[in-house]
């Protein structure tokens, strides 16, 4: 049975259903009518064929449907707050690039989203079909202030205000407005012609002119295709000068810690091991770090999702993950993206989406034990909730890590269940081991885990 | 004229065509004396790039 997909409803004119692993895009008249006319362009051909479109194919509408089209079923959906610097950066471009090349063949895009654009194999891919339709003489570019305020606002608060756009992007959906950004730009940045633009200028624009359409003016004063392209150029120019400071303190000083390295070959063994033994179709690497063990899952032929929430490296992850079969997903483990939007279900959460057939949990936990605060037995409880065998790694109090995460705290304030004993203790009530290897360290242990 | 799904905004849809060069300067300018009731501008009159319309439409004034 079919179900619609809760996060693809604001269009009328296209929406999005599941069936097990069929995906559907119902069309109305209108939407029917956007698909034929892309459809039958050199430009939809060719961006199909290099993997920057969905492929799709219409098929017999159901009933109360003008047109269908079918999509294949993507391995994971990630949400830009979920994304890198990078991956929104090729997002955008992609983005401005689909509207130039769709302006050409004579069509327009009717929005300018980041939640149309999905990482296929490490490659940003726009899905959302429904959004093409012929360009009208006359018409201006609608999606705009959509894409400055999901694109470019969060690209320049990273770039240009060195603050990380991710919290913003998950605590409103719709991103930062031009009066927001604004105020948020300081210094010298106030004055660059783009910030003047597209974000003082828009919102002086935006404030004036609410509750004024502007739309039949604009066509009627003689607006044209010629201008949307100068736009997009001029976008295009900017996002690409939009980059990172390499210099800056946490971005690029990434320095390969003892405590990462050592025992480095060990793990990975015990790993391979335990990927030869479940043959899991999906692996999740939690603190995925430089991505060493999603990798050696994907070699195993998983889609392997590295998760971690330190941007830099996940940064670099990303950089070199295009055909390599690993996805990354950004995101604090002691507050994994949570469901949210319309209805608190238009937006999945990270781990319903994620949906492992194993996990790994190298060099983690004891950062959600000793520097979040999380009692071992709720750590062991939520690994638990996924039914899915674990390979983790377990850190003794007396370990060099531990000892610096635990900094200032009194024994006393430590939760209970963080030596080995009871470590054991709390996994024997959810897991049965199935191998086990002591590290070199001596304060560090790996357990593959068969849930119960 | 179709009316999509999402709300353009005027302010940026009028913005649009000042970023579009200077024809668009002048198409803004246009489409906000038309919205302000103001009436055609004299197609002999225009002047794209006009400094002053240029600031005009780039800077409207409370009405």
């Amino acid at each position: 049975m079919s179900t619609p997909d809760p996060g693809s409803f604001r269009d009328p004119a296209s929406r999005v259903v599941i069936d097990g692993d069929i995906v559907m895009r119902l069309l109305d008249e209108l939407g029917l009518e956007g698909w034929r006319a892309l459809s039958a362009t050199d430009f939809f051909r060719n961006a199909v064929a290099e993997g920057r479109l969905i492929d799709s194919v219409e098929i017999e509408p159901p009933d109360g449907s003008a047109g269908a089209l079918r999509h294949p079923r993507l391995d994971l959906i990630t949400y830009p707050y979920e994304w890198t610097f990078s991956m929104l950066r090729d997002a955008a471009l992609l983005q401005l690039d689909l509207l130039e090349g769709a302006l050409s063949a004579g069509l327009t895009i009717k929005d300018a989203t980041p939640y149309n654009i999905q990482f296929v194999d490490g490659r940003p891919m726009f899905i959302d079909i429904g959004s093409f339709e012929t360009y009208r003489k006359g018409e201006p570019w609608i999606g705009y202030r959509q894409f400055t305020r999901q694109f470019l606002f969060p690209l320049m608060l990273r770039a240009w205000v060195g603050v990380p756009f991710q919290p913003w992007l998950r605590g409103d959906l719709e991103g930062p407005t031009p009066d927001q950004m604004s105020k948020l730009l300081a210094g010298r940045k106030r004055f660059n012609t783009s910030a003047l633009l597209h974000v003082r200028l828009q919102a002086r624009m935006e404030s004036r002119m609410a509750d004024r359409a502007m739309r039949q003016e604009l066509s009627e004063a003689g607006f044209s295709a010629e201008m949307i392209l100068a736009n997009v150029k001029k976008l295009r120019s900017l996002v690409e000068t939009l980059t990172v400071d390499e210099g800056e303190q946490g971005w690029s000083t990434y320095v390969e810690c003892s405590h990462v390295t050592r025992d480095r070959t060990a793990k990975s063994e015990f790993l391979d091991s335990a990927l030869k033994k479940f043959v899991p179709g999906r692996v999740v690497d939690l603190g995925a770090n430089d991505g060493h063990f999603s990798r050696i899952a994907a070699e195993n032929g998983a889609l392997a999702i590295a998760i971690d929430s330190y941007e830099p490296v996940l940064d670099e992850v990303y950089r070199g993950s295009a055909g390599t079969g690993l996805a990354v997903a950004l995101t604090d483990l002691a507050n994994p993206s949570p469901s949210q939007g319309w209805a608190g279900q238009e937006r999945g959460s990270l781990m319903e989406r994620a949906r492992p057939d194993l996990i790994i949990a190298y060099g983690v936990i004891h950062h959600l034990i000793y520097g979040a605060s999380i009692p071992p037995r709720e750590v062991v409880r939520w690994l638990a909730s996924f039914r899915c065998p674990v390979v983790v790694e377990f850190v003794s109090p007396s370990d060099e890590m531990v000892i610096k995460l635990v900094g200032n705290k009194l024994p006393h304030e430590l939760h209970p269940g963080g030596e080995e004993s009871e470590f054991r203790a709390i996994l024997d009530g959810s897991f049965v081991t199935v191998d086990e290897m002591g590290l070199s360290s001596g304060t560090r242990t790996l357990f593959a885990l068969e849930p119960r | 004229m179709i009316f999509g799904y999402l709300d353009p905004g005027s302010g940026s849809l009028i913005l649009q065509a000042v970023i579009g060069g200077l024809t668009g300067i002048g198409v803004a300018y246009k489409a906000y004396r038309a919205r302000r009731g103001l009436g055609k501008v004299d197609p002999d009159s225009e002047h794209d790039g006009d400094e002053e319309n240029a600031g005009d439409a780039a800077l409207p004034a409370e009405s």
